[in-house]
């Protein structure tokens, strides 16, 4: 692998090497384009997962300090753990199960579809689904989604059985084992599942698509891309034009690093991503980079989230299989008779016994709630994964009074369901206890929101510059050579699972990019190769300059 | 290193811990992972430790924990919910009691699986109780947006 200098003016620098930055970082050394990818992580391979929940949750989590507030019970049940995403090389690529809907057509246009709401911020996005619809067809073709391309369904699982006979049995029609980026044949490079049940620690068989092991190694392939883990960035540089012109980062021998760039993305996920824009403030943006319409942090979301475990009398063994092949599209229809707008999937969910033990109920105790885990064996289960709607006033914004170990302000999460989230919540557990007494279940729980692997919106896109942060291109309004790449552009949060609409933008992306770069129309931040930003604080230029040079 | 605790803390420790999460089939063995956990918290923090001793000898008080009947410890429990030493106890055995492969096999969980190849020819489509459903959508379903 290349290692470039680090006053090489010609890099993209990608922030994060999850499904949006891993992504454009392939798509780009793809067209030729040089670049250094900067993750926090550290570089495992599927040797290294473990099938064990909490081993792997320590292994690949991003547990450094966060904090929270506001009404969520997340702030009660995990206060210093708002999402659960990873820190690790592929990002939460590594954690993620495999579903892949796509976005419908009223979730790019909310409040055209929805109405005002008291308290809700929403925006159409400044895109469409038709202008997407191209690069889902090549989002899936990448990640090898089950159901497109070619390649067949899933089987059904023994939690599936459950699941589709309940949906058969309340009368949905629109239920399958899902477009899923683990194949039952093998697909590409990759071989075919093996069932193990362990998405959610990584798979060590290499069958499920990350940017870990089908991104970066493809992108390794090009001799254009240099890969730097343990590489944590603390700051965005900018020149007096205000345009960036690399990063300061925070080596694994924790010195202090700058790395030129002539363009920047972040792709730190929605609450890294503004978090880095902000604490990148300086005397020319004091609000924070990018951030002259006050929308950096605001709007975060984190769906729905819910789930429904059911017991029966008969075994289910619901953990043996691809943990989330199940999908039922009955309830995600926009249809506001049901007493809120949006809607919601249901999908198929099992943990293992010690993340039951530590989610089903978290801070329950006592003969009901062991006697509920004494019926694991005979569990079925589903998560409810809905839109929720943007607000304001949940945002992430830095705690000064919390520094992390490099000295930089934790970021804090604040969120309070809105009304149409509660009532949304409601109907899906209900729809979902329904299901599942309808084959039978001798018992029902109702299982609260998860940390969020789905964090959304806090660097929304919008056509105007003073309603958001980044363009349809993920592009920074007010930063032409600094982009957003992650989940922290979407403008609303629609139902689906994020990854493959990130993966989409990001080869969207990837082309606007080059394009801009080959015809100069992206313009280049001029600082001399230390950044120094003269408003602000920069690396010492004796600190920066003990890079290796190119290779 | 650990803090150790007594015979006696250790007894009402273990004893607490069973009554917060009672399974009756678990032998102590279960349990007793909870009381290590706590005396490796301990070590090393003094504080720690002593809120330990001290919630310990809250619950013995008037009475032993342990001679205490069902009902009883159930009560005594209940008045030191939401005490640091309660909390504790809580977080610790939620996690250790569970993370424990003696309990997974009590409860019908298999643990790791990649080592033996997965379940595709080990039972992840065994369950036999109910008929095979389609996997894929039906085609005159009208699906919204594929």
């Amino acid at each position: 692998m290349p290692r470039f200098r680090f006053d090489d003016d010609d890099v993209v620098v990608i922030v994060g090497s999850g499904a949006g930055g891993g992504t454009l970082a392939n798509e780009l050394c793809q067209k030729g384009q040089k670049v250094v990818v900067l993750e926090s992580g550290r570089n495992h391979t599927p040797d290294d997962f473990i099938n064990d929940e909490w081993r792997s949750f320590k292994q690949l989590a991003w547990l450094d300090k966060r904090t929270t507030s506001g009404s969520f019970r997340i702030a009660e049940d995990f206060p210093s753990l708002p999402a659960w995403t990873c820190k690790t090389v592929g990002g939460t690529t590594v954690h993620w199960a495999g579903c892949c809907p796509r976005l419908m057509e009223h979730e790019f246009k909310a409040p055209t579809y929805y109405g005002d709401l008291d308290g809700v911020n929403a925006l159409d996005w400044p895109i469409s689904l038709g202008e997407v619809e191209p690069y889902y067809d090549r989002a899936e073709a990448k990640l090898g989604c089950t159901g497109t391309n070619g390649i067949p369904q899933l089987p059904a699982s023994n939690n599936y059985k459950v699941f589709a006979n309940g949906a058969q049995r309340v009368g949905y029609k629109r239920f399958h084992t899902g477009r899923y980026a683990s194949s039952p044949v093998p697909y590409k490079d990759r071989p075919a599942t093996i069932q193990d049940g362990f998405n959610f620690q990584g798979v060590k068989n290499r069958s499920k698509w990350s940017t870990l092991t089908v991104e970066l190694p493809e992108a390794e392939a090009t001799g254009k891309l240099d890969l730097r883990a343990e590489a944590h960035v603390i700051r965005i540089e900018h020149d007096e034009q205000g345009l960036a012109t690399g990063v300061t980062y925070v080596d694994g021998d924790g010195l202090e690093q700058f790395q030129r760039a002539r363009l920047v993305a972040v792709a730190g996920n929605a609450i890294e991503t503004p978090r880095l824009l902000l604490n990148s403030a300086s005397s020319t943006f004091p609000d924070g980079l990018a951030n002259s319409s006050g929308q950096v942090g605001k709007n975060y979301m984190r769906h729905l989230t819910a789930s429904v475990y059911a017991i029966f009398d008969k075994p289910v063994h619901m953990y043996r299989g691809e943990t989330m092949a199940g999908h039922i599209e009955d309830e995600a229809p926009n249809d506001p008779s049901r007493g809120f707008v949006g809607g919601y999937y249901m999908q198929l969910l099992a943990l293992g016994v010690p993340f039951m033990a530590a989610f089903m109920d978290p801070g329950a105790w006592g003969r009901d709630f062991t006697s509920a885990l004494e019926g694991y064996e005979n569990m079925a289960g589903m998560w409810l994964v809905g839109e929720d709607m943007p607000q304001e006033t949940n945002r992430v914004t830095l705690n000064r009074d919390e520094l992390d170990e490099h000295g930089q302000p934790v970021p804090n999460v604040h969120y309070d369901d809105h009304p149409n989230d509660v009532a949304m919540r409601e109907h899906a557990w209900a729809a979902g206890e329904a299901l599942y007494e309808a084959v039978g279940a001798v018992r029902t729980i109702r299982t609260p929101p998860y940390p969020a692997t789905h964090n959304l919106g806090t660097t929304r896109m919008s056509e105007r510059p003073e309603d958001g942060v980044v363009n349809g291109f993920g592009q920074c309004h007010d930063v032409p050579n600094l982009f957003v790449s992650d989940a922290s552009q979407f403008t609303t949060g629609a139902a689906a699972n994020p990854t493959l609409t990130i993966v989409a933008l990001a080869i969207r992306q990837a082309e606007f990019i080059a394009e801009g770069l080959r015809s100069s129309s992206i313009p280049t931040g001029r600082a001399s190769w230390d950044g120094r930003d003269p408003g602000g604080a920069a690396p010492a230029p004796e600190q920066a300059a003990v890079g290796t040079g190119a290779a | 290193m650990s803090h150790q605790l007594s015979d006696d803390s250790r007894e009402t420790a273990l004893a607490a811990a069973r009554t917060m999460f009672p399974h009756d089939g678990l032998p102590d063995e279960a349990y007793a992972k909870v009381v290590g956990e706590l005396e490796a918290g301990a070590a090393g923090d003094p504080s720690v430790a002593a809120g330990i001793e001290q919630g310990i000898a809250q619950l013995d008080d008037p009475q032993r924990f342990v001679e205490l009947d069902d009902d009883a410890r159930l009560e005594a429990l209940r008045r030191c919910e939401g005490s640091p030493f309660f909390d504790l106890l809580k977080a610790t055995a939620v996690v250790e009691l569970y993370d424990n492969p003696l309990v997974w096999k009590a409860f019908g969980y298999e643990g790791s699986s990649v080592h033996l190849g997965g379940y595709i020819k080990r039972g992840f489509d065994d369950l036999d109780w109910l008929p095979d459903p389609p996997i894929a959508l039906d085609p005159t379903a009208g699906s919204h947006h594929r």
